[in-house]
């Protein structure tokens, strides 16, 4: 048997756990790099088939090759084309292969291998980086199959656990949990307090949220003007604040201000012009700048960074807790791409066919009286040996995965080896 | 007896155990709205075959009036969950049908049909009277998911019902329409029941007319205060008083306080 040439899969890959940013920034591949080294890979013929996963996380190159030591050819390829040593690129490196090869791209495409775990974005790179492998032509049978039945895997884990649900970062807990008051945060008015770092940033997640109408106030009236200008936010008097409370929907405090900026009577009072209609507070700033006993006002929805970073933590934790579930389904959907990959092997195939062949002999051998069975049996085991021979040569030494395979699926449906 | 009507009760179920999957799995409204379409469809026949054998409308019965009451309210889940594309109401609304279409189907429902209770003036009050309940019926689910839905937002939890329920803009919305019409529905029927007692028992004042106007009164309330401050729980806690009012009447000023004016 020629084991050696069985179509293997193999992934090299550096991520964040193992290599450092500098080693993961020389091999972060552009999406233009990518098709560049999926050209190369295949070219010098190191594998049949490769993709490339490049996000700002990872780079991992999947590959199906025949035979051994094809994971030191590709350190030594990646290293010349990137001009990096090839200890540094070893060390870094993790290398799995076969069914661990498999699991690892499906873990990748559930997000259990992200760094906040349980996260989405990894699924569309996952899915990107088959469609360049698909354009480039660098993806055939196998890992077009094990990358369809990753993100397939990648949905089913979205749609069938909760480890995508609870938001994860301080500003989009805010983000929705603000959404679930009004609706549509599109239409209401944030007043941002403050144009310092946190306010920058936080002016950009809402808006990036959809939020139309951002006001920014800052004691410091050109950082207000400046920051306003840049996202396209409007900028209004650090003075008028309290006469802008009614008209705001969601009032955000990021200042360094050492007493509360939003009192409690001021919001009793915007409250009673907005009758009734619901407000949202809250407070990134330490010390507080929206006075804590907003809360206790009718209708008022207040956080601060404490209370948003407890739910931070509970929501990792309940991630944390949907693991298992996921990895149940991970492996059902690896069993099956598994036991697809698996009847790439020949020798099922061969087992099988040779079964069936013996099959027919004993059944026609039946038919003579047992005497002339005896004297028949050697020429007909000779025909059967005949027969095989040459189909089971061929079928061994085919190199060429997708045509291997369908080869095997050819035999299989001639002689109706699936019959059971 | 009622094949179609335990047929009606059966779709329901299985629309329940559909609804309460579709809110923890796929996407999509999921097929719980056909089913409970079909057992619309169903549970009307039943009405039907229940109006010709008593010669009259089927609801002058308690049975038929509540069976009456239960495929009204799921046309008004169903009218809301194609209008506002919701299925996380169907979970909360849906035992509601199908709990009222079994009391439609258990409780009584053969009082012979008197010369008092013919006539297209007395079809609407009572069919306007059941539709009201409906919608105060819906009112009340929907402020029991925004009371749900606010305690939710006030601790955090940002988990799978906080996910799938609607935002408390939108619940409360959905409620002021329900209460709307409700109270403009209950209000014509309660005029049209005066104007046929009338004619018919020529003056007359009873427990449940005096029930019906305490039920509007409360409604209007809530609408009023909705604009004026209360928006929030309070309107919804307000929406849940009312209707255990409309429970009230149903059952024991139904059973103990009113005399003539009674589903039997």
């Amino acid at each position: 048997m020629s084991e050696g040439r069985e179509a293997r899969l193999l992934v090299l890959g550096w991520n964040f756990r193992g290599a450092s940013g500098p080693v993961r920034d020389r091999v972060a591949f552009t999406s233009e790099e990518v098709r560049e080294g999926l050209r190369r890979l295949l070219g010098r013929g190191l594998v049949s088939e490769s993709v490339i996963v490049s996000t700002c996380h990872r780079s991992e190159i999947y590959g199906v090759a025949e035979g051994n030591g094809v994971g030191e050819e590709l350190t030594r390829f990646i290293s010349d084309w990137r001009g990096l040593e090839r200890d540094v690129l070893e060390k870094a490196a993790f290398r799995r292969s076969g069914a661990e090869a498999a699991r690892h791209l499906f873990r990748v495409a559930a997000g259990l291998d992200s760094m906040a775990l349980g996260e989405s974005e990894v699924l569309g790179q996952v899915r990107q980086a088959l469609s360049i492998a698909r354009e480039t032509g660098s993806s055939r049978a196998v890992l077009h199959r094990l990358f369809e039945s990753a993100v397939r895997a990648g949905k089913r884990v979205r749609t069938e656990t909760e480890i995508g649900v609870h938001p994860l970062s301080i500003a989009s807990i805010a983000v929705e949990l603000a959404n679930k008051v009004f609706g549509e945060l599109s239409e209401q008015t944030v007043l941002l307090l403050g144009a310092g770092e946190t306010g920058t940033l936080f002016a950009r997640h809402v808006l990036e949220a959809g939020v139309r109408h951002l006001k920014i106030a800052n004691r410091t009236p050109e950082h207000a003007e400046h920051l306003a200008a840049r996202v396209g936010a409007l900028p209004v008097a650090w003075e008028s604040v309290k006469r802008e409370l009614p008209s705001a929907d969601v009032v955000v405090g990021t200042t360094a201000s050492p007493e509360p900026v939003v009192l409690r009577a001021d919001v009793e009072a915007a409250m009673r012009q907005r009758k009734g209609r619901p407000m949202f507070f809250l407070d990134l700033a330490m010390p507080p700048d929206i006075e804590p006993e907003v809360r206790g006002i009718y209708n008022v929805f207040a956080y601060d960074l404490d209370g948003l970073e407890d739910v931070a933590a509970e929501n990792r934790r309940r991630r944390v807790r949907e693991v298992p579930r996921v990895e149940e389904i991970l492996e059902e959907e690896l069993g099956r791409f598994l036991a697809w990959f698996g009847n790439l092997s020949v020798i099922p195939t061969v087992t099988d066919l040779k079964h069936r062949f013996e099959e027919i002999r004993d059944r026609e051998l039946e038919r003579f009286a047992p005497g002339d069975r005896e004297r028949l049996r050697p020429l007909a085991d000779s025909i059967v040996a005949k027969l095989l021979h040459e189909p089971m040569r061929r079928l061994k030494n085919e190199t060429d995965a997708a045509r291997k395979l369908e080869r095997l699926e050819a035999v299989r449906h001639l002689f109706d080896l699936d019959r059971d | 007896m009622h094949w179609f009507g335990w047929i009606a009760v059966a779709l329901y179920a299985a629309a329940e155990a559909l609804a309460v999957r579709s809110l923890f799995r796929s996407k999509g409204l999921g097929a719980a709205p056909a089913l409970v379409a079909a057992g619309l469809v169903a549970q009307f026949a039943d009405l039907e075959l229940v109006g010709r054998s008593l010669g009259s409308v089927p609801y002058r019965t308690l049975g038929g009036s509540i069976a009456l009451f239960a495929w009204m309210l799921g046309l008004a889940y169903l009218a809301l969950v194609l209008r506002h594309r919701e299925r996380a109401i169907g979970p909360f609304l849906i035992p509601f049908v199908l709990a009222f279409s079994v009391l439609g189907i258990v409780l009584p429902s053969h009082a012979p049909a008197g010369p008092a209770t013919r006539g297209s003036l007395f079809a609407f009050h009572v069919t306007l009277a059941i539709l009201a309940d409906a919608a105060f019926a819906l009112s009340f689910v929907l402020s029991l998911l925004y009371l749900i839905q606010n305690r939710q937002i006030r601790r955090g939890r940002t988990g799978v019902l906080f996910s799938r329920l609607p935002a408390l803009e939108v619940i409360g919305r959905m409620n002021r329409t329900s209460v709307t019409i409700g109270i403009v529905v209950l209000a014509v029927s309660v005029a049209l029941g005066v104007a046929w007692a009338r004619r018919v028992w020529s003056g007359f004042t009873d427990a449940k007319l005096v029930w019906a106007l305490l039920t509007l009164f409360v409604y209007g309330v809530m609408l009023w205060m909705d604009r004026r401050g209360w928006e929030g729980p309070r309107v919804a806690l307000l929406s849940i008083f009312g209707f255990l009012l409309v429970l009230f009447s149903y059952t024991f000023v139904n059973l103990y306080l009113s005399q003539a004016h009674v589903f039997r």
